[in-house]
């Protein structure tokens, strides 16, 4: 029983940190977009950051995986999962990294002009580096979060433990007890995160502490 | 430095401008901030604009290297001449900006450097230096400032005398042809404000081109070779600070330093 539920923690572990960093690739263009000098550009990203965060990460996986396709080919489950969750932590995350970067003085913009940085200097050296400290606890939270949410892909069959826990539930006498071993991994597995979250936030306050 | 009038206004005469600004005029929503400044500063020597607050100084100390945007305007520095007119190339702007170093009045170190990396960062991304060499730099700077064993730290274990000390530095890490100056005391207590004033007096004496806009009135009769004083977007009144601060021709001027003395 064990054996069959730790079978799917690494396909948990492979959604959650996918689905991470396909939000995170599509949050930083929605970032930029949302402080973008023409309206129409943050018009635009606006909408789709509030399209993303807006809908129920399960109503998105049901449309992805049961609503899109491309001729014959429809996406696989894990796919599906992936994308959804994805595009949801790009429309949280997007926001998160904007807090960041207002998060920086404005005074810093200012020193680096003054000191002729490029623009890509600037956001390279400067800004990235600042507003990444100020966004780690945040980024981090989600990052939990996400692990958690990514059970919501066992409703279109994809094997991670949540799938398998049902199954051993179902097959086993052992009831609600296969839950609480689960919640337990689950446990296991964030708890490290958060506390290597505080940790470093701890340290990189002291560090950028103004 | 000059210890007579005549001598004083013969050196100014003779040297070529190293800061020449003219027709400087800039507009927030309906209300004018800057109204047509002109303001030329001799090479070698030290500009102080002074006047009541909301008078537009900062604004046109930061149009200087285009910090702020004027509307219209001719700005020179060094040998670098932009006409707002015209349009700003990206290349003008950045050769604008290397010639003109300028300190905040909140310093604006960067945070998540050291101190050293602070002054070394500039000069490798901006004049291609290498490490070592913009490091042999920034140690004989800190020396300067009065800083030699302050490299390691980062600035927020400094107190604010030392960083603006340390952003001093920063900025004449890159050999600008002038220093522009905004209210670099006005954040801290005037025993350490002292300090400060106390090396870019050193600077004035070793003959670098300063504009500072000041609150501080000894600094401006004591350092400054002009006065410039500035009210409702406009230069009312400039001249050498004996003459500025001691007998103002302008009702607004007096007005001001009269206030300022009476605090």
């Amino acid at each position: 029983m064990i054996r069959t539920i730790l079978a799917g923690l690494p396909l948990t572990l492979l959604i959650t940190a996918t689905a991470m960093a396909l939000g995170t690739l599509l949050a930083v263009p929605l970032t930029l977009g949302l402080r973008a000098g023409a309206p129409p550009v943050r018009w635009v990203c606006r909408v789709v950051v509030d399209l993303f965060r807006g809908v129920p990460q399960l109503v998105w996986l049901f449309i992805i995986y049961y609503g899109v396709s491309a001729g014959d080919a429809r996406p696989t489950a894990l796919g599906a999962g992936v994308a959804a969750l994805g595009l949801v932590a790009s429309g949280y995350l997007a926001e998160i990294f904007r807090g960041a970067l207002k998060g920086v003085a404005a005074g810093q913009w200012e020193a680096a002009a003054a000191l002729g940085f490029s623009p890509a200097t600037t956001w390279a050296r400067i800004l990235t580096p600042q507003a990444a400290r100020v966004a780690l606890p945040a980024y981090t939270n989600y990052a939990i979060a996400l692990l958690k949410d990514s059970a919501i892909v066992s409703t279109i069959g994809v094997a991670e433990m949540v799938f398998r826990t049902g199954q051993v539930a179902r097959t086993s006498d052992m009831g609600v007890f296969v839950y609480v071993f689960t919640a337990v991994i689950y446990i296991a597995l964030s708890a490290p995160l958060g506390m290597l979250s505080r940790r470093s936030d701890i340290k990189l306050r002291e560090a950028v502490a103004r | 430095m000059p210890s007579d009038d005549a001598d004083l206004v013969h050196t100014v005469a003779a040297e070529p401008a190293a800061v020449r600004v003219s027709g400087l005029s800039k507009t927030f929503g309906a209300h004018q901030v800057l109204k047509s400044v002109s303001l030329d500063v001799p090479k070698g020597s030290v500009t102080a604009i002074i006047g009541p607050s909301g008078a537009g100084k900062s604004t046109a100390l930061r149009c200087m290297n285009l910090l702020e945007r004027p509307d219209s305007g001719v700005i020179q520095i060094g040998s670098h001449i932009i006409d707002i007119d015209h349009g700003v190339s990206t290349r003008n702007l950045a050769a604008l900006r290397r010639s003109a170093g300028m300190v905040f009045q909140n310093f604006n170190l960067f945070p998540h450097m050291t101190v050293l990396r602070n002054i070394t960062l500039p000069q490798q991304r901006v004049l291609g230096r290498s490490r070592d060499e913009a490091e042999a730099i920034a140690h004989q700077l800190l020396a300067r400032m009065g800083l030699p064993d302050k490299g390691s730290q980062y600035p927020n274990k400094c107190s604010g005398g030392q960083q603006q000390r340390v952003a001093i530095a920063r900025a004449l890490a890159l050999g600008p042809e002038v220093m522009l100056f905004d209210e670099p005391t006005s954040a801290l207590d005037p025993e350490v404000g002292a300090e400060v004033l106390e090396v870019m007096k050193e600077l004035a004496s070793e003959g670098m081109t300063m504009v500072v806009v000041t609150h501080e009135m000894g600094f401006a009769a004591r350092v400054s070779d002009q006065v410039v004083v500035m009210a409702d977007g406009g230069v009312i009144e400039k001249g050498a600070p004996q003459d500025v601060l001691h007998h103002p021709e302008h009702e607004r001027t007096a007005r001001f330093l009269h206030a300022v003395l009476e605090r």
